[in-house]
């Protein structure tokens, strides 16, 4: 049979704490010594309900102590349901937190963000805790010294936390003042010889909670199924600092463009436009982002990049690191798995064939050579010209946008513009890869994106 | 023949002289020692302007230090201690544990002494108020060993009078009896403990190693520790909370850090920071008592009476001449209050500054027309009443 999962806060305890400091150091004041010095003893506060081992070590297990008059006993005289207090016993308050990041090292908070965590508080349950305070003096100058500097504090009450904790909804309580008793003794005394005793009576309102549910937000990016090793082991790799999966979360900043290029991730501000592979805007420093979200770990974060083509959605997913030289870029570094496949053979290199240097490379190409040309070649009705030898007896005819190929004799049409179908291939020369729209070539991958198709993984 | 009678018309006749003396060589052979710390009278409290306290000039045991408590709490014991012999019924001894620590639940003793001895050797009759040691119940061998003097046993006389087995035959008493209570270290035994030696050899008054004052106020000390380490300031702490900086129009405000690698900015510009560029949020976390005079985030504060002349937008500071303390943000054209430094330590000491530890807690002073310095904090009954020209 399992055991209920052991909790202790402490709770009642942190009560106790607060109660008695909030009557410790009060003074009383002694008449003049035969010096004439008047002389100041600070009152003694602690819990009445000693056990006897600690109260015979106090004494120095001697009947010789001397006990110390005056002091003051606190204790707890009762713990009653508050029924008068009950709220709905089922509501959960929820509160979401964002933490700043700690540095272990120097053991102080940084002005940057950490965790996101929401925090489930069931319903406390309310009690009333009751606390008497028993104050012994020797004499009745004594007595009144110590009352009347406590007694005008509870007009009616005196408010009272256990803890500083933002989160915790039931360290605030109340000190409420219900009687004095202003005397142990009867008078008259007769042959009575006990101590004399004024005695405060006391409830707070408390609440006791059960534990909270601290969740880390975030979006799920990534399930990971394989968390055990084969020896039922969590895998390493799970929680090793290298790697970190069990502990990134996803972040979507919004008021921010991306502008893919090469290997580099240029932040944009949100106003930012493309227009033919120049982008108008300003850049930001992703410093200001990323701290804004948590921290960059130089080749364990990632950036993904979304985008939706008639083909299907697409998600490029890469690692990247800050570049020193220029804080407004990420060197990024994408995971090739995640780039869209080459549906065409790559080719040597995009031309305009109205433009183009006819040299020895043009006239002589290997086979298999393969140019992706900006503009036409031939017509049927004019003989081809030197560097574009269509099949014998043939012209070379090819529409802006084809793919033309080398096959060792002649120039043929390898991907025919007039297609609509959507087709990838990479540039050898740039290693820049294109997609076919149906209507024009595009960078397949590269480019500016918008808030919501980027994303960081920290 | 005179009929045998041995009252004499309320003379001392040589029978009681014999039976006295009879009585004292009892007392000498089987009592055991005291040393009487004699009581001589209140403490002369010469400021007191109340007629109820007198300032008595003479110092006599007659006195009482307050006509309205009729109370002796500040009293003088005699420097000479008086050597006496007592006799009296050992009893077993248990203690009561009470809110206050532990009591001998039998620790009332009655002791009788000689008579004529005791008025011979101290001048009058063992009075309450008297202190006896008795040295037969002295403890050498306390729990803390480091105390440098074996424990003494105090007693202080509560009652006294005739004791019924003293009346000799002569009816004359021989005895006095008193009732002892176990002395505590309290403000009308201060006398003694402070100024006695706890023993031969040793300086410490016997007071340090007696009472368990100290004791008791260093476990209080630690329980205020732990509650201030619960609770170092009233409201909460939110000095861990990040908060999202905004802009006007509510969305989410990121600024540019300052790094190493931003060539216009160099080592001699006093007013770049690593939190230069940081977003400086439009609010903090609000709740109750949340208020600690600090920025967001841990941002930068500067601090003083005036504000600063040339702020940058996003700046704080917390205004010193504002009570509590509050703090603003410079939007770029003017400052808006942020929020009130209200938490404060609240133990009761000199560090509190709630609405009602102001009161109590105030040490500040102000100086009048006359050039005469006053404290601000004024017992009621007294504010603005005549002072003494000189």
């Amino acid at each position: 049979m399992s055991a209920v999962l052991f909790a202790y806060d402490g709770q009642i305890r942190r009560f106790v704490t607060q109660f008695i400091r909030m009557f410790s150091n009060f003074q009383v004041e002694f008449g003049q010594d035969t010096n004439g010095t008047r002389t100041l003893q600070t009152v003694p506060v602690y819990y009445g309900d000693a056990s006897r081992q600690a109260s015979v070590i106090l004494r120095n297990n001697s009947e010789n102590s001397l006990n110390a008059v005056p002091a003051m006993a606190a204790y707890i005289s009762g713990l009653t349901y508050a029924r008068d207090r009950v709220q709905n016993p089922t509501y959960e308050g929820t509160l979401r937190i964002r933490e700043r990041t700690y540095n272990e090292g120097s053991q102080t908070y940084a002005n940057t963000q950490d965790g996101i965590y929401t925090v489930d508080r069931l319903m406390p349950a309310p009690y009333t805790l009751g606390m008497k305070l028993d104050i012994w003096t020797s004499n009745t100058e004594q007595k009144h010294q110590i009352i009347e500097q406590i007694l005008p504090l509870f007009n009616p009450s005196l408010e009272i936390q256990s803890t500083v904790n933002y989160v915790d909804w039931s360290s605030l309580s109340v000190v409420q003042l219900n009687d004095v008793a202003y005397t142990s003794r009867s008078v008259p005394a007769g042959g009575d010889e006990s101590i004399d005793i004024a005695t405060l009576s006391f409830e707070l309102p408390i609440w006791l909670s059960l534990p909270a549910k601290v969740k880390k937000m975030g979006v799920v990016a990534r399930i990971i199924a394989s968390v055990y090793d084969a020896q039922g082991d969590l895998n390493a790799d799970l929680l090793a600092t290298t790697q970190q999966l069990a502990f990134q979360q996803r972040y979507t900043p919004m008021n921010y463009k991306v502008f893919y290029s090469g290997n580099s991730l240029t932040l944009y501000n949100g106003t930012a436009n493309e227009s033919d592979d120049n982008i108008f805007g300003t850049t930001a420093d992703w410093h200001g982002v990323v701290n804004f979200y948590g921290t960059l770990v130089n080749g364990i974060s990632q950036v993904r990049l979304s985008f939706d083509y008639p083909d299907g959605p697409h998600e490029i997913v890469g690692t990247v690191a800050y570049n020193p030289t220029n804080p407004s870029q990420l060197i990024f570094s994408p995971d090739t798995a995640t780039l869209p496949a080459n549906t065409l053979s790559p080719v040597t290199a995009i031309i305009d064939p109205f433009n183009v240097e006819v040299n020895s490379t043009l006239l002589n190409p290997t086979t298999g050579t393969r140019y992706l040309i900006l503009n036409p070649i031939g017509d049927i009705n004019t003989p081809s010209a030197v560097a574009w030898a269509g099949a014998p007896g043939t012209n070379l005819v090819a529409n802006a946008n084809d793919i033309i190929e080398w096959n060792g004799t002649y120039w043929t049409v390898a991907f025919d513009s007039t297609n609509s179908s959507v087709e990838y291939v990479t540039n050898l020369t740039t290693t820049v890869q294109y997609r076919w729209t149906g209507e024009s070539w595009v960078k397949s991958y590269e480019g500016l994106y918008n808030p919501g198709d980027w994303s960081l993984v920290l | 023949m005179a009929r045998l009678s041995l009252w004499k018309d309320g003379l001392h006749t040589n029978d009681y002289k014999f039976m006295d003396r009879r009585i004292s060589e009892m007392f000498t052979i089987g009592g055991t020692g005291i040393l009487l710390n004699k009581y001589l009278g209140p403490i002369q409290q010469t400021d007191s302007t109340d007629l109820t306290q007198p300032d008595y000039t003479n110092q006599s045991a007659q006195n009482i230090q307050d006509m309205l408590w009729l109370e002796n709490r500040d009293r003088k014991y005699d420097t000479n201690v008086y050597k006496m012999r007592g006799i009296y019924q050992r009893g077993d001894a248990d203690f009561d544990l009470s809110q206050f620590g532990l009591f001998l639940q039998t620790g009332t003793i009655f002791m009788v002494f000689h008579l004529r001895d005791m008025v011979d050797m101290i001048g009058r009759k063992l009075m309450s108020g008297d202190v006896l040691e008795l040295q037969h119940l002295k403890d050498y061998d306390a729990l803390n060993e480091d105390v440098p003097a074996a424990l003494k046993r105090y007693y202080v006389v509560s009652d006294a009078s005739f004791a019924a087995e003293g009346f000799s035959p002569t009816w004359w008493p021989h005895l006095w009896r008193v009732k002892l209570n176990p002395m505590v270290d309290s403000q009308e035994y201060k006398d003694i403990l402070n100024n006695i030696a706890a023993g031969s050899g040793t300086t410490t008054p016997v007071g340090d190693i007696l009472s368990t004052l100290s004791t008791y106020q260093n476990i209080n000390n630690v329980i205020i520790q732990q509650a201030e380490a619960d609770v170092p300031l009233s409201g909460y702490d939110t000095s861990k909370i990040y908060t999202l900086p905004t802009n006007d129009d509510g969305t989410v405000a990121i600024g540019t850090p300052v790094t190493a690698d931003i060539n216009s900015i160099t080592a001699d510009n006093a007013n770049v920071n690593a939190s230069s560029g940081v977003g400086s949020p439009l609010a903090k976390v609000e709740g109750y008592l949340t208020g600690d005079g600090t920025a967001p985030n841990g941002l930068p504060t500067g601090a003083g009476v005036s504000f600063p002349s040339n702020p940058a937008a996003g700046d704080y500071f917390l205004r010193l001449d504002y009570m509590p303390n509050r703090l603003f943000r410079f939007t770029g054209s003017y400052w808006t209050k942020i929020e009130d430094a209200v938490r404060t330590n609240i133990t009761p000491g000199t560090d509190n500054s709630t609405q009602r530890g102001g009161f109590v807690n105030n040490t500040n002073t102000f100086v009048d027309r006359a050039g005469q310095t006053h404290k601000e904090r004024q017992l009621l009954s007294q504010v603005l009443t005549p002072k003494a020209d000189n």
